[in-house]
């Protein structure tokens, strides 16, 4: 099995403050991880270094084996990482269709200005095809015309996860998915997630604090705590773990 | 030996020359920075106050015989303060949570406002010839020289000491006092502070009377330096003293004084010892000319570009900056206006300009044009500030390119001046395009300061190279272009030809904007951390945005110039005028090429049409029933479109999509099959 | 007696982003409740809600008797209710006394500053030492300490601490407790937000369990332990 996605020691310092230290995680083709820990373990700092929104000093990163590391967040995009946000990211003023239709067009920048030429800026007959496709895949179909500002935050979120689609991502990582979503809410996302992981065979880095949605939707967990990993497993055993119960419940770890 | 000694003096004359115009620097520096510490508020809108309380303190001192002590308590220790009490209370309480471009708009609306309202409100006219004063009584003659080196003008002096003194003061408020210590708690967390029990609303009111106590004083303190009494002239200082007050990050007040200070001392200096060298090299000589004006602008500019802390000075240091909602993106009022909607405007479009062409006299006939060729330059603004999100204040600038290519191309190389309008295009757009690269790295109001650098930069500077602005006199000798047979000498020829290039680069934009680098613009907009990751280049998209604005601003100024047969430099493309312009195109809508158009027609229409009066005498037939209280001062086209700015802090799509907003609403309540739920409830809901 | 803090049906949230689900909670004159849940149920939302920092959308707040559902933050501080934020919660730009100062000047008047920051001292003289540093300097711990000094001095009839253990190790987690163990000495009622269950319990009298924005579970914290473990997947002990 190939290493889609890695970190090689990654440390981080806020003024002085260590936010992470040496992380080195690694998730395979096609797998699905999860990245669990309280809150202010280090979980948004790392997934912040890995998708270049704050810069790396110390460390590593590779996407599929290729040093990822100083490139700026859109070339990291365009190689194969996609990501969905905890409080949700949309460009307003634009419907479900322009976010899939730009996300595509993004990712093969060539001859723009021909096509838009020859098409007055509407969507290419390629691009109607691969956002339609996506768009049944996700169960949104009626919704290609609406602006965002219409949709629930649970239809949002699917939106994000549509777009980054588009990008024939290699790795997606979810940022809290289930935020803002109630318990209903969040088994109908994570059944919609398991689906279209399936179908397209993509790896994920999963961030949740649910952590029924991280026992029913990933293979293997990453506990992150005071920017240290503290184990690493099968997710079950993880969240049996000693290291587990301390850091959520804050009893000091017997090393 | 004697050379060493005389250096020496030189030296210590420059410093000591350098030192009255620095602590005025200082002292604007730190007023402002003051009112950016305390409220976040980058006040555009500060020059303008000092402005205020000058024309109260020479309206009170000249026309009303006051004394100058009585005059200066009202002007600076009274009206200063309630007008920054005003501000605070009218205006940016209201804009606390709204982004930072909008605050921007307002302040730069407020530039625009406040001087002509306070003119009109107080009357104010001087009289010709005379020049503003300072607090003593023959300030400018008598001179002191404690040094022996260089005589200080009484003036400058008291407004050293003056501005020392306040500066001192300042510190100790700051150091010292209780008051000082809730103003620094409210700069770090108004949150925090009001979990403490003090109402920040409060005290941030008192940081801005303060401030505005300081610009007051300012106002009055520099009034002599000037020969005229013109708000130019104090916007023109306040963009210096940005440039000091950048020198620290615009948060550190002891750096904005020593910036203040020691641009002072740098420009005397440079002024000083320029010359010498060009003695020998005489090359050296335009450098040599133009240096001086442009040390402020270049410093300000280099600052910004180059000192990479700057951007992140201030916002996320509250702790608590994650209570307030998130921003709330512009909602989507206008998602397609319809073929038939378009189409129905270009038909009343080409109507009215059929019965112009056919009906109005030469001046009405200019008058369109004139229009017609701003359509063509706000268009710029609506590519960079309503598609791109920036916002760009050096339009004046790549207009006047476009207007001097015509002149350098056409009227001294005789060239044809439609071709030397589009050479004038590709100039600007390629000028724009390295600014914009130099700027990359920047949003929100920096790329707006540094633009505005820029603009003050050529307005300095690159307007009086004579490969640019060339000879005043010959530039009023713009041809008109002939095609085979069609002479646009004819002035209604020419309003045809006008409407063309408008109509063609309203399509441009049209296609700009739906086509694929419009679509990563309106991305990057709606979330530019979404758009980045899904490999959307924000440099890439935002240089060619600002190419096409320059390109679009320099032909409509080509247009412009042809149209009036001359360069009007002064009138038509300074600095001043061009924040103006951004003012007008963002009240009636910067998101569709519509607001623009309608927003030249108003631009140049709204001095004859309303503030003549000459609607009414044509709703009345005929001219003598114009009611007697027009014609109205020209300056209310400032204060109404200034003022106005604060409404669309409120609703920034503009008037026009604000009422289409209201058509469309009242449409879907007529529907009324879809009931619009609490969009709260409905986000609720499960997908 | 009337409760010091009353919610009674209250929705909150930021802009679009729904928080609070008709909550209802109220803490009685010295009286310390702990909430807690997992990450993301609106912890955070309802402290603030209860300090005045976010106004609630629909329902109301009661303090003290008096409706304060409309009331600014600083009137909140006013009317005795505290509040300890989450993450920093001092003024870093400002010394330790200043820090100090701020809050006392406002609840003893200039005279007695003096006074009172002698009493804070006394009370954890690290921070005498400590007096002229910035308060951004100050470790993680210390400026707990110094956030909950201020609040001593203060002598609130009601302090919300949000999440108080959040990014410290163990051992400073001990000493904060055993602080906010005074505060509730002095007569103080405590709404003690916390991710770290066992502390919480420990510290509380009752305990409200939140799940996505309502009221899961509340009752006594000595039966809250099974309700605590099913909620949060863990065991509590």
């Amino acid at each position: 099995m190939s290493t889609v996605l890695a970190t090689r020691g990654v440390s981080k310092y806020f003024s002085g403050i260590m936010a992470l230290d040496r992380v080195t995680l690694e998730v395979n083709a096609g797998e699905r991880v999860g990245l669990i820990g309280p809150n202010g373990a280090g979980k948004t700092t790392l997934f912040n270094c890995i998708l270049g929104v704050l810069p790396v000093e110390v460390g590593e990163v590779e996407l599929n084996g290729e040093d990822i590391t100083s490139l700026p967040v859109h070339h990291r995009a365009r190689k194969g990482i996609g990501r969905t946000f905890q409080q949700i990211e949309l460009f307003a003023d634009s419907t479900v269709r322009d976010h899939l239709v730009i996300a595509y067009r993004a990712n093969r920048p060539r001859w723009a200005v021909v096509h838009d030429l020859l098409t007055l800026g509407r969507p290419r007959p390629e691009e109607m095809e691969a956002s339609d496709d996506v768009l049944e895949l996700l169960g949104l179909q009626g919704l290609a015309d609406e602006p965002v500002e219409r949709l629930s935050l649970g239809q949002g979120r699917l939106l994000e996860v549509a777009r980054t689609l588009m990008t024939n991502p290699d790795v997606v990582l979810l940022d809290e998915p289930s935020s803002g979503l109630d318990r209903r809410e969040t088994a109908a996302l994570a059944e919609t997630l398991v689906e279209i992981q399936a179908e397209r065979g993509f790896a994920v880095l999963l961030v949740e604090h649910d952590i029924e949605l991280v026992s029913s939707f990933t293979t293997r967990s990453y506990l992150l705590d005071f920017g240290h990993l503290l184990t690493s497993g099968p997710t079950e055993e993880v969240m049996a773990s000693p290291e587990m119960r301390a850091a959520y419940l804050g009893t000091a770890v017997v090393a | 030996m004697i050379l060493a000694v005389s250096v020496v003096t030189d030296f210590f004359q420059a410093v000591l020359q350098g030192v009255p115009p620095g602590t005025v620097y200082a002292l604007v520096a730190i007023g402002f920075v003051l009112t950016y510490k305390t409220s976040g508020v980058f006040n555009f809108a500060f020059g303008a106050q000092a402005f205020a309380s000058m024309v109260l303190f020479h309206k009170a001192a000249d026309e009303w015989g006051w004394g100058t002590v009585p005059a200066a308590i009202l002007s600076v220790l009274i009206f200063a303060p309630l007008l920054g009490f005003l501000l605070e209370w009218a205006v940016f309480r209201h804009l606390r949570t709204a982004p930072p471009l909008s605050t921007l708009v307002v302040s730069l609306g407020l530039t625009v406002a406040i001087p002509s309202l306070v003119t009109i409100l107080l009357d104010f006219s001087p009289k010709s010839g005379s020049s503003p004063h300072g607090v003593v009584p023959d300030g400018r003659t008598v001179r002191y020289d404690p040094f022996g080196v260089y005589p200080f003008s009484r003036d400058e002096l008291v407004a050293t000491i003056v501005a020392i003194v306040a500066v001192l003061g300042l510190a100790a408020l700051f150091r010292f006092t209780p008051v000082g210590l809730m103003m620094k708690a409210v700069v770090e967390s108004p949150r925090m502070t009001e979990l403490n029990g003090i109402s920040a609303d409060r005290v941030s009111a008192g940081a801005w009377a303060l401030s505005s106590f300081f610009a007051g004083l300012a106002g009055v303190l520099i009034a002599p330096r000037f020969t005229t009494f013109s708000a130019n002239e104090y916007f023109n200082i306040m963009v210096i003293a940005i440039a000091a007050a950048a020198v620290g990050k615009l948060v550190s007040l002891p750096w904005a004084f020593g910036g203040g200070l020691g641009l002072g001392v740098v420009i005397a200096l440079v002024s000083t010892f320029l010359p010498r060298w060009t003695d020998e090299f005489a090359w050296l000589k335009p450098v040599q000319e133009n240096v001086l004006p442009s040390i402020p602008f270049v410093v300000l500019f280099g600052v910004i570009v180059f000192v990479p802390g700057l951007r992140k000075a201030i916002g996320s240091s509250d702790p608590l900056a994650g209570v307030d909602p998130p921003r709330q993106n512009v909602a989507s009022v206008i998602t397609s206006a319809g073929w038939m909607f378009l189409a129905l405007k270009a038909v009343l479009l080409l109507g009215a300009v059929a019965v112009v062409y056919t009906q109005a006299d030469r001046t009405w006939t200019l008058l369109v044009t004139q229009a017609v060729a701003m359509g063509i330059i706000f268009l710029s603004i609506t590519i960079i500030t309503g598609l791109a999100g920036q916002i760009s204040l050096c339009q004046g600038a790549f207009a006047a390119i476009g207007a001097f290519a015509v002149y350098q191309l056409g009227e001294v190389r005789g060239m044809s001046v439609l071709v030397a309008v589009v050479i004038g295009g590709a100039i600007a757009a390629a000028v724009a395009a390295a600014l914009s690269l130099t700027l990359r790295q920047l949003t929100g109001i920096w790329v707006a300061i540094a633009t505005l650098a820029f603009a003050f930069f050529f307005d300095a500077v690159l307007v009086k190279q004579s490969w640019i602005g060339g000879d005043s006199l010959a530039r009023s000798r713009i041809p008109r272009p002939v095609i085979g047979t069609i002479d646009f000498q004819d002035d209604s020829n020419f309003l045809l030809l006008a409407v063309i290039v408008l109509a063609v680069c309203a399509l441009g934009v049209y296609l700009f904007s739906r086509g694929t680098t419009g679509r990563k613009l309106r991305a990057l907009g709606g979330s530019e951390i979404a758009a980045r990751s899904v490999g959307i280049s924000p440099s890439r998209a935002r240089v060619a945005a600002f190419a096409l604005s320059g390109f679009l601003a320099a032909v409509g100024g080509g247009m412009l110039v042809i149209g009036q047969g001359s360069v009007n430099y002064g009138t038509s493309f300074v600095p001043f005028l061009a924040l103006f312009w951004l003012i007008v195109v963002v009240t009636f809508g910067v998101r569709q090429p519509s607001g623009a158009i309608v927003a030249a027609a108003f631009f140049i229409l709204f001095e004859s049409v309303f503030l003549k009066g000459e609607i009414f005498g044509w709703i009345l037939r005929g001219e003598d029933n114009i009611p007697s209280f027009f014609p109205l001062a020209p300056d209310w086209r400032y204060i109404l479109f200034g003022l106005g700015t604060i409404q669309y802090a409120r609703h920034p799509e503009g008037v026009l999509a604000m009422s289409a907003a209201k058509r469309r609403a009242r449409s879907e309540r007529r529907a009324a099959d879809k009931v619009v739920v609490d969009s709260a409830a409905e986000l609720g809901t499960p997908a | 007696m009337s409760a010091v803090l009353e919610l009674d049906d209250v929705h909150a949230g930021y802009g679009p982003f729904r928080a609070l689900f008709g909550v209802n909670l109220s803490v009685a004159p010295g009286e310390a409740v702990a909430v807690v849940g997992s990450n993301g149920v609106g912890k955070t939302t309802l402290a603030r809600v209860a300090s005045g920092l976010v106004r609630p959308t629909s329902g109301r707040v009661v303090v003290d008797g008096n409706d304060f559902t409309r009331a600014r933050t600083f009137q909140f501080a006013r009317a005795g209710v505290a509040h300890a934020p989450e993450g920093r919660s001092t003024f870093a730009s400002l010394t330790v006394e200043e820090n100090l100062e701020l809050s006392i000047r406002r609840v003893r008047g200039n005279s007695g500053v003096r006074a009172g920051l002698d009493e804070a001292y006394e009370m954890f003289p690290a921070l005498a030492e400590r007096r002229q540093q910035l308060a951004g300097t100050l470790s993680g711990g210390q400026q707990r300490m110094l956030a909950m000094v201020r609040v001593l001095v203060d002598a609130p009839k009601l302090l919300v601490a949000d999440e108080l253990s959040l990014g410290l190790a163990p051992l400073i987690v001990e000493q904060v407790y055993e602080m906010l163990g005074r505060v509730r000495e002095t007569g103080t009622a405590l709404l003690v937000i916390e991710q770290h269950v066992s502390h919480a319990l420990k510290l509380c009298d009752r305990v409200v369990l939140l799940d996505r924005g309502s009221v899961a579970w509340a009752g006594p914290a000595s039966e809250a332990g099974e309700h605590v473990q099913s909620q949060l997947g863990v065991p509590a002990h």
